[in-house]
């Protein structure tokens, strides 16, 4: 390979890059706060048929990556008050979720678009080079010359960093998913934080769904996501609920992805379903050793209930 | 241990009122919502609801579809029972799928009495060995199961592409579809026109047994315990870590078998896509039964009604099919609501 | 009210379920004093401090401070009227540091940013002022309990605290610990702020606190100056006249002597040289005793001895270093769990929510726990389940177990049910050995007589008993030897006629029998 094609290999990789990040990242901000969501595939994919809907109908993919984004922050206010408020199983309500983000995708796609050979096709993310920056040579094509979303997501992996570990209130919401009854004690609102941070958890999922058909396809396809919603849930777990290593899984993610295409293109011999199968085999070896490693949130997957007494 | 005399009027009642209100419910969100879109909300339901009774055919492709719901909601409960998640169902099925397909195609010169009994075990084993890799990646590693549950079904589609497109695959299918298995690997058919298979009967044997391991067994108790308590269950002499693992296999080959049914009596072949939405129906099933053993024939045959009413409420209406997997889905989550209630 | 008080609480009543756990009650506490809350298990005292800290809602009953009616219906209202809670139980996010947990909630000087320098020297100056050394870079999960606490007492006094309320702060700490807690205390109040000190040590309260309240029942009992108060007209208060000393059989205490006198010859445990633990320090250290039929041999401690890894080995669910442990002859060292359970070994685990009770299990299925492989349960395969029911219902009705029936959920029982429950299924089989692990803790005097009678009935039958407890005067009432555990060692042994509370005291406190 030579330079031009590794560049053009990591370009991709970036691409590829953004649907995880935001995804995991969501799942993360939640996660941090004690709740364990596990509607990641459905909320992803109700996103990227509503966001595509709604881009399409308008014209504007602003537009529609805001619908998408309010459709996932709903998903995250009906799971965070069946779990926070009526305090039921996080993940049960998680996979029911699931399940009616993965309907309502196909529903809504079916009743606008109907049934057809040729949906509508919307304009994909453009390239948006940075001026002078993009010109640097090696890193200017890779980092600075994409479209807006890897932009946002490199940014928002470092954001959400500095906010959880260098601001007070970054303090306050881990403390909420590490030990709820000491952040009452300290007057922190904990139901309040724990919706704040799954709805915008979940906003930022719907985001992910909505940007594979802008950015790859130019239209929704049923189960479009492939399981990348899962994936980016297990990014979580072995990215030990940090944004920083979180960004890193991702990296990873969609380099073994954009590799497995690749090698496809390549004509390797080797069959491309074996390559289709690489993420999911890596993540199951990764989840074998990286369980060693991390740190989950103490609270993670539990709901807080003031009252409740301790027994004996 | 779930009343064997106390089937009292009243606390039946209790027990059966909360789910008609959440079906209720559900269907009045799910009316409101089609009304808004315009469509016939009144004629709608009355084809969700009494497709199966209207005719001969709608009545036996309700059977049809309950014989994989039934097999995938054990998939789920059995684990459940442990207090164990398998969402991972749909690779189970397809490898048992994959199993009888290559057991119905190798050895096609068996006959009947033997292939046919061979076809369904080897589908288990294989729906088994596939749930086996995560309950072990749980037993020795403390992989969590619900995220690698999951995964594996990614990887069984990739299997299923391979197996329907070069190794078997049949030249003439304009979809992945393998070549048939053998005439003597078909199961025999119950009612010909149209065709009902006798996999039905295994379906109801199964259920039973199930019921039977779980509710009368102390087997069956230990699993039991060891879903209302780990901690204690262990404490008190029973080993949890290999019933997590044995819960899930137990899952993986009733899901292995709804494969090998399917492939045996209905398709005769394997097909891409073939696992349809079986896994999340019979996870809603199982968690709507709330792991009872002795309700979920019944709670399965009802959602298999309405997935027959919505196959033709699509047809004669033009209303998606997935409009009523939501209606499910709604059920389920109001059924989960009303538990707070009770608390 | 003639007297000018920081703080009155006045007929706050709380009730759980069906259990009224404050009825009434009254509390006042002056400004700069030492309040001690004193009473029993389950008396109110940390009830009645968590509605003050508005972690609980009180059903009626006003809060006053300053003599102005207040509404705290959060810990954050709490905070904003100068009330702060050092919990027995820690609330500190271990992963944190020192710092970031005593100023999580509050606004750093670089707020929003977290630059916590400033803070770090406002600790070290509070730190200094009231001798509590604490170290605000290290992480909570390295530190040992003294020094937590001291940062959950700091945190408070970050925040500005005018009362400041401890709950059994003297609990994990060494003398010299509770010694520095006491002077630092004495500071505090030389400020004038207002400390309220709970606990149910009677010579802890004497020795610090300058006024004294005692709960019982959720009721309040009495209150007194420290200078008017004799220990006796306390540990009246506290145990109170309900307790019907002379028709009591088991407090009479001929009659049970007489009856615990009798013993068998026959050895029915023997537990020899046995150490316990995987890493490099055991948690139970050459231990050897033995128990001989219808003995109740009592094991002392103070909580985290040892004493639940001893009754664990025994069950075989930990892995034994060295010794042997030998059931009516034969040894069982390391056999599996539930062949040492068909081999009649009953138990009644410590930790009841945990250890014991099938939560989410009936009743009926709880019973069964551990026998579900035997007759009358099950001919070994199938379970025998009208039997299952029947037996139960006796069990519920013998045991006088609160519940709707053999059908019912488990976790809807009650704490003083849930007891009754894992001793009705470790009593309803004959069996050689029986474990009890702090059997009483937490239940009325009746429950507690009850249970006593049972323990003696299974002694008549030549049972044996491990009785496992932190309340000495059950052992004392019950036991026929006593050892006492500490690091994981036993310190002494006691006859019943040597049994002296001072000396089990000091053994308790790591000193060897005859070593003063």
């Amino acid at each position: 390979m030579d330079l031009e094609q590794i560049t053009g290999f990591i370009g991709l990789v970036f691409l590829s890059f953004v649907p995880y990040i935001f995804a995991s990242q969501g799942t993360m901000l939640a996660g941090r706060t004690g709740q364990f969501n596990v509607s990641q595939e459905g909320v992803m994919l109700a996103g990227a048929s509503i966001g595509f809907l709604v881009a399409d109908r308008f014209d504007s993919i602003f537009i529609g990556v805001l619908a998408a984004m309010l459709v996932g922050g709903l998903f995250g206010l009906i799971y965070t008050f069946a779990t926070t408020t009526l305090n039921l199983n996080q993940f049960v309500i998680g996979l029911a979720l699931f399940f009616v983000g993965m309907a309502l995708s196909t529903l809504a796609f079916k009743l606008v678009v109907g049934v057809t050979l040729s949906p509508p096709l919307i304009d994909t993310l453009k390239k948006i080079p940075i001026p002078l920056l993009s010109k640097i040579p090696v890193l200017g094509p890779i980092l600075f010359n994409q479209n807006i979303f890897v932009y946002l997501s490199l940014f928002l992996s470092w954001f959400l960093y500095y906010f959880l570990y260098k601001t007070s209130w970054g303090l306050q919401l881990r403390a909420v998913g590490e030990n709820p009854k000491a952040a009452d004690s300290l007057g922190i609102n904990v139901t309040a934080t724990r919706y704040a941070a799954a709805i915008i958890g979940a906003m930022l999922v719907g985001m992910a769904g909505a940007y594979l058909p802008m950015a790859y396809t130019g239209t929704f396809t049923e189960g479009i996501t492939q399981g990348r919603g899962w994936l980016s849930t297990a990014l979580t777990f072995f990215g030990g609920w940090q944004p920083h290593t979180i960004f890193v899984g991702a990296l990873f993610f969609s380099a073994v992805e954009v590799l497995a295409l690749r090698v496809q293109v390549l004509r390797s011999g080797i069959p491309h379903q074996v390559l289709l199968t690489l993420p999911y085999i890596i993540t199951l070896l990764v989840m074998v050793f990286g369980s060693r490693w991390v740190r989950i949130p103490g609270f993670l997957g539990k709901n807080y209930d003031r009252e409740k007494r301790s027994v004996g | 241990m779930k009343k064997t005399r106390a089937f009292k009027p009243s606390t039946l009642g209790k027990q059966i009122l909360p789910y008609l209100l959440a079906v209720l419910a559900a269907f009045i969100a799910a009316g409101i919502f089609l009304w808004l879109m315009g469509f016939n909300v009144l004629q709608a339901y009355q084809t969700i609801l009494f497709t199966s009774f209207k005719s001969r055919n709608g009545f036996i492709q309700t059977l049809l579809k309950f014989i994989p719901l039934v097999l995938t909601a054990l998939a789920f409960t059995i684990p459940m029972k442990a207090s164990k998640f398998n969402i991972g169902s749909e690779g189970q099925l397809i490898f048992g799928a994959i199993g009888a397909t290559a057991t119905g195609i190798m050895f096609a010169d068996l006959p009947a009495l033997a292939l046919i009994p061979l076809i369904l075990f080897v589908g288990m084993i294989c729906g088994a060995l596939w749930a086996l890799i995560p309950a072990w990646l749980l037993y020795r590693f403390n992989v969590s199961e619900i995220l690698s549950t999951v995964l594996m079904n990614f990887i069984s589609f990739s299997v299923l592409d391979y197996i329907a497109t070069e190794v078997w695959r049949d030249p003439l299918a304009g979809h992945p579809t393998t070549i048939p298995i053998s005439e003597s690997g078909r199961l025999p058919l119950l009612v010909s026109s149209p065709p009902l298979h006798s996999g039905l009967l295994i379906v109801i044997l199964v259920a039973v047994l199930v019921y039977i391991y779980t509710d009368y067994t102390s087997a069956g108790y230990e699993l039991v315990a060891t879903g209302a308590n780990p901690k204690a269950a262990k404490v008190f002499g029973i080993n949890t870590k290999i019933l997590f693992l044995l819960a899930l296999v137990l899952g993986g080959s009733m899901a292995g078998l709804a494969g090998a049914i399917e492939v045996a009596g209905k398709h005769h072949r394997l097909i891409e896509g073939m696992q349809s939405n079986f896994m999340a129906l019979g996870i809603i099933i199982g968690l709507l039964s709330k792991g009872n053993h002795g309700v979920v024939p019944f709670v399965a045959f009802f959602i298999a009604m309405l997935e027959v009413g919505a196959n033709a409420m699509q047809r004669t209406m033009a209303i998606p099919i997935e409009m009523v997997f939501i209606v499910e889905a709604l059920i389920l989550i109001f059924t989960l609501l009303s538990d707070t209630r009770k608390k | 009210m003639a007297e000018n008080y920081l703080l009155e609480m006045e007929n706050i009543d709380k009730t759980f379920g069906t259990t009224k756990a404050l009825d009434g009650v009254n509390l006042q506490i002056k400004r700069g004093e030492i309040h001690g809350l004193l009473g029993g298990n389950g008396a109110g005292k940390t009830t009645l401090m968590n509605v003050l800290y508005g972690l609980y809602k009180n059903d009626s009953g006003t809060i006053k401070i300053n003599g102005e009616a207040v509404r705290i219906l959060s810990p954050k209202n709490a905070i904003d009227h100068g009330i702060g809670m050092v919990h027995q139980q820690f609330l500190q996010v271990t992963n944190f540091t020192v710092a970031e947990n005593i100023v999580i909630g509050t606004k750093p000087k670089s707020y929003p940013l977290m630059n916590l320098d400033e803070e770090i020297k406002t600790i070290l100056a509070l730190a200094d002022r009231f001798g509590l050394p604490v170290t605000p870079t290290a992480t909570i999960s390295d530190l040992p309990l003294g020094v937590r606490q001291r940062v959950e007492i700091i945190k408070a006094l970050y925040r500005g605290v005018k009362i400041l309320v401890l709950d059994e702060p003297t609990t994990n700490l060494t003398p010299q610990e509770v010694d520095a807690l006491f002077s630092s205390l004495r500071l505090m109040v030389n400020e004038g702020l207002s400390v309220i000190f709970i606990t149910h040590k009677l010579r802890e309260v004497l020795e610090v606190c300058d006024r004294i309240s005692v709960l019982r029942h959720g009721k309040n009992v009495l209150t007194m100056d420290r200078a008017d108060a004799s220990e006796e007209a306390f540990v009246k208060a506290m145990v109170g006249e309900d307790l019907n000393v002379e028709n009591s059989i088991l407090y009479a205490d001929q009659g049970l002597n007489e009856k615990l006198s009798n013993i068998g010859e026959e050895i029915v445990l023997e537990v020899k040289n046995l150490t316990v633990g995987m890493d490099e320090v055991p948690v139970v250290k050459d231990v050897s005793f033995s128990l001989r039929k219808g003995e109740i041999l009592g094991v002392a401690g103070i909580s985290g001895n040892g004493q639940l890894e001893l009754l664990e080995a025994i069950l075989g669910l930990r892995d034994i270093k060295e010794g042997t442990i030998s059931l009516a002859g034969e040894e069982i060292t390391n056999l599996e769990t539930h062949k040492l359970l068909q081999r009649s070994i009953s138990y009644v685990p410590e930790d009841r929510w945990q250890d014991g009770l099938l939560s989410l299990a009936t009743v009926e299925q709880n019973l069964i726990l551990g026998l579900h492989r035997q007759e009358p349960y099950s001919d070994g395969r199938l379970l025998k389940r009208s039997s299952i029911t029947e037996k139960a219902t006796a069990l519920i009705d013998t045991f006088n177990i609160k519940t709707e029936g053999p059908h019912d959920t488990a976790g809807n029982l009650s704490g003083g049910n849930i007891q009754r429950l894992l001793l009705a299924r470790s009593f309803s089989q004959a069996v050689d050995l029986i474990l009890l692990h702090n059997p009483t803790r937490g239940l009325d005097i009746p429950s507690i007589e009850s249970i006593y009678s049972l323990i003696l009935e299974r002694k008549d039958l030549g049972m044996a008993t491990l009785l496992v407890s932190e309340n000495l005067d059950e052992l004392f009432l019950m036991s026929n030897h006593l050892i006492v555990f500490c690091n994981g060692e036993i310190m002494g042994r006691l006859k019943r006629s040597e049994f002296d509370k001072y000396s089990v005291g000091s053994m308790m406190s790591g000193i060897r029998q005859g070593e003063e």
